[in-house]
């Protein structure tokens, strides 16, 4: 994946983010995909599935949210940032 | 506590299935289910948010040995927006109003089925990364989207 400031000319780019992404990126998450399609689910999730901790948001047993709004906000005022739930 | 495995999602699968919970995978554990190759963490879950469904998630999620307190059973009984779980055999997340979708009920008819794992439909997995405008989700977005048309393409 490239960045918007890269030289190469742009074939894709991403409506949300601007980030560009190249014909040759394009042809390799193709072959990712095609390789991930032969995979068995039960492969893909052993694959897929990681485990660290986050600080703050592991921190706690059980949280609930009245709205999304009220989540978000605090995602973005009590976890740390690189954690990267900050909104843009 | 272990990564989130295959056999823990046969048993949301199958608990949810027999006390009738209405649910969809989503986020990046729904895409993975339909084929996208990346790393998560936890499980999302996007529930619909009725009074009969809200008690059936309590049931289930006591039945998948989730140490719900009356309290907290309560806050998800009456129907909170986004519940957080770390008290159980793993972590799960309720959405129960997830940015960018516009209702529970148009995003069932659009879902994909994997082996039984009812699934949103990618487009929608898409919406609402897009609309949460997350730093993580806007470093992931390129590379979803990819997959998205991949995934279209496939399943014309």
């Amino acid at each position: 994946m490239t960045s918007a400031r890269d030289s190469n000319p742009p074939s894709d780019q991403d409506p949300a983010t601007g980030i560009i992404v190249s014909p040759r990126d394009l042809a390799e998450l193709r072959e990712e995909f095609d390789a991930a399609s032969r995979r068995s689910l039960r492969d893909r999730f052993r694959y897929a599935f990681i485990r660290t901790h986050k600080p703050v948001m592991d921190d706690a047993d059980f949280r609930a949210f009245a709205s999304m709004r009220e989540y978000r906000e605090w995602c973005q005022s009590a976890l740390p940032d690189w954690l990267g739930y900050g909104r843009i | 506590m272990a990564a989130f495995e295959y056999r823990q999602a046969e048993e949301i699968r199958d608990v949810f299935a027999r006390r009738e919970v209405r649910f969809l995978f989503i986020g990046k554990s729904g895409a993975i289910i339909l084929g996208y190759p990346d790393t998560t963490q936890d499980a999302d879950v996007f529930v619909e948010k009725t009074p009969a469904n809200c008690a059936a998630i309590v049931e289930a999620l006591r039945e998948l040995d989730f140490g719900l307190t009356p309290e907290q059973a309560a806050e998800i009984a009456r129907g909170k927006d986004f519940v957080q779980l770390r008290n159980g055999p793993f972590d799960l997340d309720l959405v129960f109003a997830p940015d960018g979708i516009e209702g529970f009920e148009s995003a069932w008819k659009r879902r994909i089925e994997i082996d039984g794992f009812p699934v949103c439909h990618p487009e929608d997995i898409v919406a609402s990364k897009t609309a949460a405008n997350r730093v993580k989700d806007r470093e992931s977005l390129p590379r979803l989207r990819a997959f998205l048309a991949y995934w279209l393409e496939r399943n014309r």
